[in-house]
C-alpha cells in the first residue's frame, strides 16, 4: 500500500540510486529510507502473441486482471482548450545544455555581487559627474519642486480610502507614476524631452555565454523609457581600458547560477521588444519597482541586482541589434540607466555596456555607477504614532528629501539637456 | 375573478412540478447511490512531495490519530498552526555529478523551527539551498564543510562540519548521527544534545548517546561536530497549563492514582552496547 505511493524508481534496485543522488522520500517514514523495498509491478509485461485479459468489460477494477489500455481519443481538429504539451524532451527547442534564466521574480541570493559577476561589470559608487552636474545646475531645476514632490508623495501614500493606510502594492506604482508625470510636465521647457516614449510591461529577451554556461534575461522589463537618440557614453576610452586590471569577486561557495531558473527548452534570442522602424529605438531608463508586500519584498540588495540585470539585458539586446551577434568590444559603448524603488527608497544606476565578450574573465569589463538607498521621505502616515502621550512619528509626509527627486530628475533629463 | 387566477396559478405550478420531477429522477438514477460516510477520496495527505523544497509547507494536524482514524498517541491535539520545513538530515548529500569531493556551504539564516526543539539553518552551496539542523554557535555567513573522506590522520574539525566518524578524533562531541551509512541522521537531533565519540575499533566507532547509552556504528557513518543549537531549551518556563495547549499537548487525566511501583527512583544498570554494524542492509559492507 505504502510502497505504491512511492515513485517506482525509489523501490527495489532504486535504493542505491536513491542513496547516491540523495533524493528524499517523504511519503514514507524515515525508517524505510535505507531499506530494500520489493518493487511493486505496476503494469503486466507485454508478451507478443498473447492478449492480456483485462477488466474492460466488467467496468470495474479486478485485482488479478490487467488494466485496459484505451487509446487517446483524437477529436480530429486542434482545440487550444484541450492542448497537451509534449514532454520537454520532444519539444523542438529542447537542448541538452541547460540555460539559466533571469526573470523579474528572481531574487538573487548573491545580490549585487552575483549580478556583477554574471554581467562582468565593475562597480563604481556614486553617480557619474555628468549627471551630478545636471543635478546641481540651477538652470535645470524645476521651480518649487519641493512642494510638487510633497504633493506627489501625499497623493500616493495618504490620499486613499478614508482611515486606511495604503499597502505597498498600491502606493509604490502611484508614487513612481506621479514622479514621472512631474517630469513629463517639463516638456515645454526642454523640447528634447518630447522625443521620448514610456512603455509599460515591454518584453525583453537577451542571451549571453559566460564561462561555458548560457544565461538569459527574459520576460517583462518594467517601465522602459526609450528615446530617439542614444545616450552618450559616460566613461572615456582610457577609463574603459583601465577596467582590464579589475578582478571580479568570487561567489564561492555559491554558484553564480543560484536562484536563476534552469531550463532545457529555450531559444537564444536577443530582442528589445520593438519592431524595426520604431521611432524611439534606444533604451534610456528602466524603472524597476518592488511592488511586493512588505513581508515578501525584495531586499534592497536583491532589487539592485535586478536593476543591474534588467539594464544590462536592455543594453545587450540593443547592442546585438546594432553591432551583430559576433561583436566583441563595442566601438560605441551603450548606456542604459535604471531607477529602482520600493516606494520609499530609491536606487539610481547607470550601466555602460563596453563589451559583449563575456566568456573569459580577461579583457575590458562593463561599468556600472550606483547610488543606492536614497530615501525620498522618512514617513508618510495617516495617523500619528503616539506612545505615552509623546508623538513619535507625526501624521502626514515628513522628512521629505528633495535631493532624491533632484537625482531622479537629472537622470530623466540626461540626454535631453 | 381573483379566485380563478389563483387556481390557474396553482395548476400551473402543479404542471410545472410534474414536468420537472421525472427529469430529476432520471438524472439522479445513475449516480453512485447514497453514501453513508463522507467520501475520503478528496483528502490529500500533505506529505506527498518527493522533490525537495526550502519553502515552508502547511501541515495538517493529526490529533494523535493514525490513518484509520483511531487514537494512536494520547494527549495530542490542538495548538498553534505550524509550517513544516524540510530538513535535510542527510548531511553528506552530494550535488549530482560531484560525488566524492568534500564540499562547502554558506549559512544564510539561522531560525526557529516550530516542528522541532532545535533551531534550523538555511545553507546554500553551488546551485542548491537546504535546511539543516543548526549547531550551537552557527551564525549567518559561516562556511561549513561536509566530507566523506576518511584519512590516515584524524581531522581537526571545527564546529558545524560533517565528517565520517572514522575521520574524527576520539573524544569529539558530535550530533546528528546516522547509524547506517547514507541513511540520514536519526540520533542526537534534539536541542542542546551531543554525543561523544568514545573509541574506534576495527572499522567501527562506539558513540555515547545523550542518554549515556553506547552504540556501535560503522565508521563511515557521518556526524556533525559540536552540540545542537538552542541549548537553553530545557530551561524555558512553560508557566501555565495553557501554554502546553499552545504546543499541542493535551492535559493528562487528573484522576488520582495510588502511587505504586512505578513511582520513585530506581537504580537499573544501563542497557548494554547496541551494535548497528551486523544488521543486514542493502548497503555495501563497511570498510
Amino acid at each position: 500500500m505504502a510502497a505504491s505511493m512511492v515513485p517506482r524508481r525509489m523501490c527495489g534496485a532504486g535504493v542505491i540510486f536513491h542513496l547516491k543522488c540523495g533524493v528524499r522520500c517523504l511519503s514514507v517514514s524515515a525508517a524505510r529510507n535505507g531499506k530494500f523495498i520489493p518493487p511493486v509491478r505496476a503494469e503486466a509485461p507485454e508478451i507478443p502473441g498473447l492478449e492480456p485479459i483485462t477488466y474492460a468489460d466488467r467496468m470495474y477494477y479486478v485485482p488479478g486482471l490487467a488494466r485496459p489500455r484505451n487509446t487517446d481519443w483524437d477529436r480530429g481538429w486542434s482545440d487550444p482548450r484541450y492542448y497537451r504539451a509534449p514532454p520537454p524532451e520532444q519539444m523542438k527547442l529542447f537542448r541538452e545544455q541547460p540555460a539559466y534564466l533571469f526573470h523579474r521574480s528572481c531574487r538573487l541570493l548573491g545580490g549585487v555581487k552575483q549580478a556583477l559577476w554574471l554581467t562582468k561589470t565593475k562597480l563604481n559608487n556614486g553617480l557619474p559627474q555628468r549627471i551630478m552636474d545636471i543635478c546641481e545646475d540651477p538652470v535645470y531645476q524645476i521651480p518649487n519642486h519641493e512642494e510638487l514632490v510633497h504633493n506627489v508623495v501625499a497623493n500616493a501614500c495618504l490620499w486613499h480610502r478614508p482611515g486606511d493606510q495604503p499597502i505597498r502594492e498600491e502606493y509604490c506604482p502611484k508614487l513612481l507614476q506621479g514622479l514621472l508625470h512631474l517630469c513629463q510636465k517639463q516638456n515645454n521647457k526642454f523640447p528634447a524631452l518630447s522625443q521620448r516614449s514610456l512603455v509599460e510591461n515591454c518584453r525583453l529577451a537577451a542571451s549571453w555565454h559566460r564561462e561555458s554556461s548560457i544565461y538569459q534575461v527574459r520576460g517583462i522589463n518594467g517601465f522602459l523609457l526609450s528615446s530617439k537618440n542614444p545616450l552618450k557614453p559616460v566613461a572615456s576610452e582610457s577609463e574603459i581600458q583601465a577596467t582590464k586590471e579589475h578582478r571580479l569577486e568570487s561567489l564561492y561557495p555559491l554558484s553564480p547560477a543560484i536562484d536563476l531558473q534552469e531550463v532545457n527548452v529555450y531559444e537564444e534570442r536577443n530582442d528589445a521588444g520593438f519592431r524595426p522602424g520604431y521611432p524611439f529605438p534606444h533604451p534610456h531608463t528602466v524603472f524597476v519597482m518592488d511592488p511586493c508586500s512588505t513581508r515578501a519584498g525584495f531586499l534592497p540588495d536583491q532589487l539592485r541586482a535586478k536593476m543591474i540585470m534588467l539594464a544590462y539585458g536592455s543594453a545587450l539586446a540593443k547592442a546585438r541589434n546594432l553591432f551583430g551577434e559576433d561583436a566583441k568590444v563595442l566601438p560605441e559603448p551603450i548606456l542604459v540607466q535604471s531607477i529602482g524603488t520600493d516606494g520609499q527608497h530609491f536606487h539610481f544606476l547607470v550601466f555602460q555596456l563596453n563589451t559583449l565578450d563575456l566568456v573569459s574573465e580577461d579583457g575590458v569589463k562593463n561599468i556600472v555607477w550606483m547610488d543606492s538607498d536614497q530615501s525620498l521621505y522618512s514617513s508618510a502616515r495617516l495617523v500619528a504614532k503616539v506612545k505615552r502621550k509623546i508623538v513619535e512619528v507625526p501624521a502626514g509626509v515628513c522628512g521629505l528629501q528633495p535631493e532624491t527627486f533632484k537625482k531622479f530628475w537629472a537622470m530623466y533629463l540626461h540626454g535631453a539637456n | 375573478m381573483a379566485l380563478c387566477a389563483l387556481a390557474r396559478a396553482f395548476s400551473a405550478l402543479a404542471v410545472s412540478s410534474h414536468s420537472v420531477s421525472p427529469l430529476l429522477i432520471s438524472q439522479t438514477l445513475p449516480s453512485r447511490g447514497l453514501l453513508t460516510t463522507a467520501s475520503l477520496s478528496n483528502i490529500k495527505p500533505w506529505k506527498t512531495r518527493t522533490k525537495y523544497t526550502i519553502n515552508p509547507i502547511g501541515v495538517k494536524k493529526t490529533g494523535g490519530r493514525d490513518h484509520t482514524g483511531r487514537i494512536r498517541t494520547r494527549g495530542i491535539g490542538g495548538g498553534h498552526k505550524q509550517l513544516y520545513r524540510m530538513v535535510d538530515f542527510q548531511r553528506l548529500n552530494y550535488v549530482p555529478g560531484q560525488e566524492p569531493r568534500p564540499f562547502q556551504e554558506k549559512v544564510i539564516e539561522v531560525r526557529y523551527d516550530p516542528c522541532r526543539s532545535a533551531d534550523i539553518a538555511l545553507v546554500a552551496g553551488d546551485k542548491r539551498k537546504r535546511w539543516i539542523i543548526a549547531t550551537e554557535n552557527m551564525q549567518e555567513g559561516d562556511l561549513i564543510t561536509s566530507s566523506g573522506h576518511i584519512g590516515r590522520m584524524a581531522v581537526s574539525a571545527k564546529e558545524g562540519d560533517a565528517h565520517p566518524l572514522g575521520a574524527l578524533p576520539v573524544g569529539t562531541l558530535i550530533n546528528n548521527l546516522e547509524f547506517q551509512p547514507g541513511k540520514g541522521a536519526q540520533y542526537i537531533r534534539a536541542a542542546g544534545t551531543c554525543g561523544v565519540l568514545l573509541r574506534k575499533v576495527n572499522g567501527t566507532a562506539i558513540v555515547q548517546l545523550p542518554s549515556k547509552r553506547q552504540i556501535q556504528v560503522s565508521e563511515t557513518c557521518v556526524a556533525t561536530v559540536g552540540r545542537v543549537s538552542n541549548i537553553d531549551h530545557n530551561k524555558r518556563i512553560i508557566g501555565k497549563a495553557g501554554r502546553n495547549r499552545w504546543l499541542g499537548i493535551r492535559p493528562s487525566s487528573g484522576l488520582w492514582k495510588r502511587k505504586g511501583g512505578w513511582a520513585g527512583r530506581k537504580i537499573k544498570p544501563l542497557p548494554g552496547l547496541k551494535s548497528y554494524v551486523q544488521l543486514p542492509s542493502a548497503l555495501p559492507a563497511p570498510r
